[in-house]
Formats: structure tokens, sequence, C-alpha cells
């Protein structure tokens, strides 16, 4: 779904800055009919400069509105009328406390905003360290397996039998395979860098999403049977669909290799206003002691024993897609045996915030 | 002798392009290799190959750049290899007129699948025109019937919508290949159509509902997610 235009923020501010000081001055003009009085005047700028400069960016249009506020001020709306006088006594001081409210605003505004930036890149980049402590811990042992098995197959060609040979490329094989896993798994994570505003999400038929994954899955895992649902309805949900694919390919293969899973169900069913998306196993189901800490990315305490379980990363990763997309995911073991991974995602799109 | 197909490697990986080259040549395919999209160029006019496999990552120039170049004079096939979550890299080669992709990582199993494909289709050339083909498109349990305006399953009609019975007949009219989203629309609601994928994933769900025996497991039209839509070929 393509973003609704983002109207330019000089434009905007612009606007803004027409409408606050238009309404002061009808203010202005109102109460000068009702009342006798001219200290109104002073005090209404006072409040239209410091709105326009909380509400706009930098310090421009609060500037502007102070000058265009002492013109208001001097020339229209105080004795004499249509005439600019500068001998006015209150002039200087009118002037002055405009400026001053604008300037002073304006740097508190532009100080909250950078204040939240920081905050929000250092909780980006607290995540980023988290993710590449646990993926160069659990990269460095495939490496080294690659790198010693080709060794042995370059040095020993002619004391090496072929089987052996074959043996030791397979778990190179294997372990560049599970590399690339782990890669697709970073990079989908840089897709989502910029956090929910960043997503490029369009409705997807959430059945083509679901057999596609069940279609490559089958393909890298042939003896692992995959019994794919979908309700008659069709279920159009807005996401980015390769990072969703992505999910599901973990959740599927986790399930093939953690869970030692033979059969896998994989269904998607309407639950409110979400699709709810189910991978459910016949295989070893979580530990226990894994189940809090499931999500939080690394192999947990004694997860890392065989060295390349990296279960961690692949559920960290898609449970940060998910809520990326707004939804939510879930994980617990099923009375009957198995494992059963549930995620949500909200199928109508949150309303766009700029319609102001 | 049988004579071999002759293919081109534009990769300037050279560990990647070196084991291309070798399951290529054990598979019986004489492979040239060009690093740089001017080789490339150069090497199409002079040694015409029988098939490109094009790296989009050149040093030189955009792989889409050798692409153009090469369609703007010849219909020879190309394969694009592109990387997994670049889809508007693969929606932007197919519609400069690449005959297929593969995505990186791939195995040597679905490299040569797409090859003998690629092949094949230039060798039994398609007409060009309209939707408006005539005769008959048969693939497993399902065919097109291109004169009577008609989709038949184990053949009985299936009563596919005017829209739908285009979307299939499109997508069996180039069979095996991927037809990006924008394409697709573009056939059927006509070019000033706003690309909506909407109401196309919706006319797909229903012909999957009409024609597949799961439309979760399709066994005849697949998603190729991000990009499009693929008709199964006869030889798959």
């Amino acid at each position: 779904m393509p973003r609704g235009k983002q109207i330019p923020r000089a434009v905007r501010d612009a606007a803004l800055t027409a409408a606050v000081l238009a309404a002061a001055v009808g203010l202005c003009a109102l109460l000068d009919r009702l009342s006798e009085g001219e200290n109104h005047v002073g005090l209404l700028f006072v409040l239209a400069v410091a709105c326009v400069s909380r509400w706009t960016e930098g310090y421009f249009w609060g500037v502007f509105s102070s000058f265009f506020g002492v013109v208001c001020v001097n020339y229209v709306f105080t004795y004499p009328y249509w005439e600019f006088n500068f001998t006015m006594t209150g002039y200087p001081l009118t002037f002055v406390t405009l400026l001053a409210v604008a300037l002073m605003v304006s740097a508190m505004t532009t100080q909250i905003k950078r204040q939240e930036r920081l905050r929000l890149e250092s909780a980006r980049e607290a995540m980023r360290a988290d993710l590449l402590r646990a993926m160069s811990h659990d990269i460095r042992t495939p490496l080294t397996s690659i790198v010693g098995n080709t060794a042995a197959v370059l040095e020993n060609r002619d004391t090496l039998s072929p089987e052996q040979q074959r043996a030791l490329l397979t778990d190179v094989n294997e372990d560049a395979q599970w590399l690339i896993r782990m890669v697709e798994n970073i990079l989908s994570i840089t897709r989502i860098r910029g956090g929910e505003e960043r997503l490029a999400t369009e409705y997807e038929a959430a059945e083509e999403i679901v057999g596609e994954a069940a279609r490559k899955f089958s393909k890298r895992f042939p003896h692992v049977r995959v019994a794919v649902e979908v309700p008659d309805e069709v279920l159009l949900v807005p996401m980015d669909a390769t990072l969703i694919g992505q999910v599901l390919m973990n959740l599927l293969e986790n399930a093939a290799t953690h869970g030692g899973a033979s059969e896998i169900r994989l269904s998607v069913e309407r639950s409110g206003s979400d699709a709810a998306f189910l991978v459910s196993d016949n295989g070893r189901g979580i530990p226990r002691e894994r189940l809090a800490t499931l999500f939080d990315g690394g192999g947990g305490a004694g997860g890392g024993s065989d060295g390349k379980k990296n279960m961690g990363i692949g559920l960290s990763v898609s449970r940060t897609i998910v809520k990326a997309h707004g939804g939510a995911m879930t994980a617990e073991n099923r009375p009957q045996g198995g494992a059963v991974f549930r995620f949500t995602l909200p199928m109508k799109e949150e309303p766009e915030r700029d319609e102001d | 002798m049988k004579i071999k197909d002759k293919v081109l490697v534009v990769e300037d990986e050279q560990s990647i392009s070196n084991f291309i080259s070798a399951i290529l040549g054990a598979n019986g395919y004489d492979t040239l290799v060009a690093e740089t999209g001017a080789e490339a160029l150069s090497m199409i006019s002079s040694h015409c190959p029988d098939l490109i496999i094009l790296d989009l990552g050149l040093p030189d120039m955009d792989g889409l750049g050798v692409l153009r170049e090469v369609r703007s004079w010849s219909n020879l096939p190309v394969i694009v290899v592109s990387a997994r979550t670049h889809e508007h890299d693969k929606v932007a080669a197919l519609d400069a007129g690449a005959d297929d992709y593969i995505e990186k990582p791939f195995g040597t199993s679905e490299l040569l699948a797409r090859i003998r494909t690629a092949i094949r289709h230039t060798r039994t050339p398609l007409e060009n025109g309209s939707i408006a083909q005539s005769g008959k498109f048969s693939v497993g349990a399902l065919t097109i019937d291109y004169d009577k305006h008609h989709v038949l399953m184990n053949g009985t009609d299936v009563h596919l919508t005017l829209n739908e019975f285009k979307i299939v007949a499109l997508l069996g009219k180039y069979a095996g290949k991927v037809l990006t989203y924008d394409s697709i629309i573009r056939e059927i609601w006509g070019p000033k159509a706003k690309a909506d994928n909407q109401i196309l994933r919706v006319n797909m769900a229903n012909i999957r509902r009409k024609i597949e025996q799961n439309p979760a497991a399709p066994e005849y039209i697949f998603t190729e997610i991000g990009v499009g839509y693929r008709m199964r070929d006869e030889a798959e």
C-alpha cells in the first residue's frame, strides 16, 4: 500500500502559521468590536507566536510571526489605527516580548525533537548491538567448520577416501546453507531498520504467502509433510510479503530442525480484525526452560550446546518483523505434543497521522 | 554429434562464474564468461550465445542496461541473477524483457532447470499480439480453450468470469514464465488502470478456488512473492 503523499514540511508550516495568525487577527477584530480596551491584542499575539513556534520546525516561522504580530499590534489594532507609531510607549516592549517568546519556544521545541530522535536512535542501536553479538557468536562455529573441512579435503586428497571427502563436503554445504539463512534473517532486519513507518506494505492474499512458504519449505525439506489450510474467505492483509514469508520460513525450519517434526500444519484464520497464522508440529516441543526467553535472541543459557542451534535469532527476527507490522507472536507446547507458534497481523492498515 | 548450447555467464565475481562454468560444462553446455557489461555486449555480438545468465550488479554498468541493449536487437533468452530481497530488481528486469530470474544463492538443479526452460521457450516461439490466441493449452488436468473462452478441469467447464478467464489465458500463453503483477494488470484492465494489486489478488484467489484442489497449495498457478504469477509449464 503506497503511503499517503507527505506534504512538504515547509508548505505545512507555512499553512499552519497562516492559520494561527489569521485566527489571532480574527479574534482581535472580533474583540475590538465588543470591548473598549486594547490589552487583549498583545496577549493574543503572544499566544499565537507561542503556538506557531511550538508547532513548526526551526526558528523561521516563530520569528516571522513575532514580526507580523508587532506590525498588527502597532499598525492595526492600537491607536492610532492604520498608522505606524514607533513612539508608542509599549512598542519596544511588545516587540521584545514577542521575539523572546518565539525564540524560546522554538529552541525548546527543537531541543525536544532532537532528544526524541536521539532516544529512538539509541534504542535502535541497542537492538542492533544485541543482534550483532548473538550473531557473531553463532557465525563463528559454521565458519570454523567450513574452513576446517575444506582444508582437510584440499590437503589430504590422496589419503581420504571418496566417501570421506564426500562427507566432509556435505558438512561444508550444510554449514554454508545455514549461514545463508542466517544472512537472510539479518537482511530482513535491515529492511525494517526505521521501525513501522518504513515498512513497504501492500495488501497480499494470506493464502498466497502461506502457500508459497510451504512450497519453498518442501523443496528444502522433502521428508517433512506440510499440510496447508486456509479459510474460504480471502484474507487480504497489509504486509511486506518477503518479510512475512521469511517469518513463516523460520517457523517451518525451526519445527523441522529443532523440533524434529515429521508433520507440520500451517494455517491461516480470521481472528477478529486480525489474520492469525499458525504453525503447529508434532515434534519434541519447546523445552520448558526456554519458553520464557524464546524470542529474546541468542541461544539462551544452554542453547549453544551443539554449536549452531540459532533458534534464538530466527525467532527474535521473526518477532521483530511481526511487531513492526503491528502484530504479536506467541509460542506454546501443545498438550498432545509438539509446539505451536502463532502470530497475528492486523488486516486494517493503521490510519495515517498526517491528516492534520 | 550434437551441437552444444552456448551459455554466456556475465558475472564479475570469479568464484561464482567458476562454479557456474563447472556445472554447465559438466552438463553439456559450452560456457563463456564476461566480467563486465561492455565485455558481455561485445561477446554477445561476436559469439552469438544461445542463452545469457546475467548478474544485475556489474562493475562498469547496470545489468539492466545490458539487458535493454540486448533486447533492442535480439530475443535471445536472458536469465537474471538477483538477490532474494530485491523484488524491485526482479520486477524491473522482467519488465525490461528478461525471460526469468534466479535468486542468489541458487542450487545446481534449479539453475539447470531454468536454463532448460528458457532455451525451450525460444525454440517454440509464441505468437505475438493480444490474448486472443487460438487453439488449446493443456497442462495436467487443466485445459484452456482459447476459441471457446473456456477453462476446463478434467474436461468440465469451471465457469470463470471474463476477467478470470483473461488472467488464466494470459498466464497460459506464457506458461513457465513469471508475469509481473503490473504487466498482468496492464494487460487485463488496460494501460490506464491504476495499479491496484488488491483486485488482482482477489481475482486470483477466486480462480484458485475454481481450479486448484487446495488454493494454498496450488498446482497450476504459482505465486512469486513480490513479483508476479506463473503458470505451470508442461515439463514441470
